[in-house]
């Protein structure tokens, strides 16, 4: 299946293509969505901890759809750079523990959001948030290492 | 209020700063980890191998160790988007071509690992020549 997947033509021109518009490009935008994400969500922590008290809540509720949005963006650039190279990917801890601190990151975001939309600070739902982000991306960067 | 602020906002960094101690490989994709750059080996041998491949290409040659005995060398390289602007293609290095690389030993006990090598034909002379970069190195990126 992994090797399958590797072998597709989408894979392949990923993997083995020269252009700087191929994989660099596709790691370029991954890192974008990831500042927008962890970004927008770490506004949303950090005004829950007390920071710039001048913010109202509710009035950050649009930052929500730019997490979802910049989520979305990740997965497809995420899968792209995930089938290049599918078959040692596929055998790596450190990646499935990514993947499982990003589910916990956004359901995190999820539970979040009603606090924001209820005007309600959530200081310990910021620190989770910060926590798993963080160890999120460090198993993301540690995927070129382990 | 204030105070109950602080005790979240230092318990945060706290937690954060551990984590970061606790994950001392976090910024760039260094090569140090895996390979030792006080250290320098040189081999040469025809290649078996050429994978030409993003993030990071590899080379493969066969040659001769101490003993005698024939090793198969696995030589990183730049990913191909990068190997492109020196002039490299896929074509560049086909099985049987005997090179020579020099460069850092991996870490790695007992391997034939190698990475921001120089690699050129036996007498020195570049593999390819008129790239946008001169080939001296190829650090993996």
């Amino acid at each position: 299946m992994t090797a399958w997947l590797e072998a597709t033509a989408l894979a392949t021109w990923v993997r083995t293509s020269p252009s700087i518009w191929a994989y660099p490009t596709i790691l370029t935008i991954h890192t974008l969505g990831l500042g927008i994400v962890v970004g927008a969500c770490a506004i949303i922590d950090l005004r829950f901890l007390g920071f710039a008290p001048g913010i109202d809540l509710p009035s950050l509720l649009p930052l929500f759809s730019f997490i979802w949005w910049s989520f979305l963006v990740n997965a497809a650039t995420g899968t792209l750079l995930f089938i290049a190279e599918a078959t040692t990917k596929s055998v790596q801890l450190v990646f499935y523990i990514k993947l499982s601190l990003i589910g916990l990151a956004l359901w995190n975001t999820v539970i979040a959001r009603r606090a924001v939309r209820q005007n309600r600070e959530a200081p310990a739902l910021a620190i989770t948030s910060l926590l798993l982000w963080s160890a999120a991306i460090t198993a993301g960067r540690l995927m070129a290492y382990l | 209020m204030k105070l109950r602020h602080g005790i979240w906002m230092g318990t945060a960094l706290v937690a954060v700063a551990f984590l970061l101690r606790a994950v001392p490989v976090v910024a760039h994709h260094s090569s140090a980890p895996f390979y030792d750059a006080t250290k320098h080996v040189e081999a040469e041998g025809p290649v078996t191998r050429f994978l030409f491949k993003n993030p990071h290409s590899f080379l493969y040659f066969e040659a001769a160790d101490a003993s005698g005995q024939k090793v198969e060398w696995q030589v990183e390289l730049g990913p191909a988007a990068s190997l492109t602007r020196t002039g490299w293609t896929p074509e560049t290095l086909k099985p049987g071509t005997v090179i020579k690389a020099s460069g850092q030993p991996s870490r790695a006990e007992g391997s034939h690992g190698m990475c921001c090598a120089r690699i050129t034909r036996p007498d020195g002379t570049p593999i390819t020549a008129g790239g946008r970069y001169t080939e001296e190195q190829q650090p993996p990126k």
